[in-house]
């Protein structure tokens, strides 16, 4: 019954005519499409190529156009702190003064007690300090902390 | 201007072409003049139900044949011609009104140039039926109404209408549906009541 209803309904709707395309827009639109030809005769694989592409990323984007937005927008703000991290970086490098008098004093008074507890009288030259700090066997290592 | 008038005037421009002016065939082998004459009927009323301004339709129009025009490759491969140039028709009509929604919001501009798609008549009842047909279509999302159109008045199966739209068939019958239920109990009452008369 409610089927019946949809139906004729439906048929009811359908044998409304529609109205029928202006006939002199057959000639003007003909017309434009003539007009155009030539610019596509100029270049014929430049614009190819480029329309081409030009579809194939209308065609990629075009279901979601918001989501891609947001997807390029996304990217641009982790470019954007990426490079502005990595601007910082040598700036405070260059910001950083060279240690001062007290500070090195302290830190020629902390090497002589290193040498001292390693049983090395003399200040201890860069060369021997690394040898001294390299690692080694365990064996040596123990001989020399009992000397 | 009646229909059948307008079928004469029509074969009659076709008639008084110039042969050189004639395009026939286009590079890539695009016979437009055939296009057009198999399918710009189809895609004006399509056109014309979506945006309810024949300006527009117009422009629409003539933007599709000469993009086709200008590509020819875009119909190279193309088993469903009625089915693409449809999909080409949405999408433009889509892209009008965005372009047109972001610049005049107003409804008072969209009714003032509104134009029914369907055909006038001489009869009063048809007139009024029409008249309620066409502000029921537009109560309709647009995702449907382009559905009931190319359902009703396009004469394409759901799997015709899914492959136009870039939908799943299930999805092209279920907007149909709904579209045809809103129709039904908007036009309920002048429906039951023309249904008495006759």
């Amino acid at each position: 019954m409610m089927n019946d209803e949809t139906e004729q309904f439906e048929r009811r709707l359908s044998r409304q005519p529609l109205r029928q395309v202006p006939h002199k827009w057959r000639a003007e639109i003909m017309r434009a499409a003539r007009d155009v030809q030539p610019a596509c005769h100029a270049s014929p694989v430049t614009r190819h190529s480029f329309s081409t592409f030009n579809h194939q990323l209308s065609t990629l984007l075009w279901p979601h156009p918001k989501a891609w937005a947001g997807l390029a927008a996304v990217w641009i703000f982790i470019f954007v702190l990426n490079f502005s991290m990595r601007d910082k970086s040598p700036v405070v490098a260059e910001k950083t003064s060279p240690p001062s008098p007290e500070v090195m004093v302290e830190l020629k008074k902390q090497q002589r007690m290193f040498a001292e507890l390693m049983g090395v009288s003399e200040p201890v030259s860069d060369a021997d300090r690394q040898k001294v700090l390299s690692p080694k066997p365990r064996s040596e290592r123990v001989e020399i902390l009992t000397v | 201007m009646d229909i059948e008038t307008e079928k004469r005037l029509a074969l009659k421009a076709r008639q008084i072409t110039p042969p050189g002016a004639s395009l026939r065939k286009m590079p890539g082998g695009l016979d437009i003049e055939r296009l057009y004459d198999e399918h710009a009927q189809s895609l004006y009323a399509f056109l014309l139900n979506f945006t309810r301004n024949e300006a527009d339709t117009r422009d629409l129009l003539q933007e599709m044949f000469v993009k086709l025009v200008r590509e020819p490759k875009l119909l190279a491969g193309v088993r469903e011609e009625r089915a693409f140039l449809i999909r080409l028709a949405h999408n433009a009509a889509i892209d009008l009104m965005r372009r047109r929604g972001t610049r005049d919001r107003t409804k008072e501009n969209f009714c003032a140039e509104m134009i029914s798609p369907f055909a006038p008549t001489s009869d009063p009842d048809e007139t009024i039926f029409r008249d309620e047909l066409v502000e029921a279509l537009g109560e309709l999302p647009e995702e449907q109404r382009a559905v009931v159109h190319l359902k009703l008045w396009g004469g394409l199966t759901f799997e015709e209408i899914a492959a136009a739209l870039e939908i799943p068939p299930n999805t092209a019958a279920s907007r149909y549906r709904y579209g045809l239920d809103k129709l039904r109990g908007l036009l309920r009452p002048l429906y039951e009541e023309m249904k008495k008369a006759e």
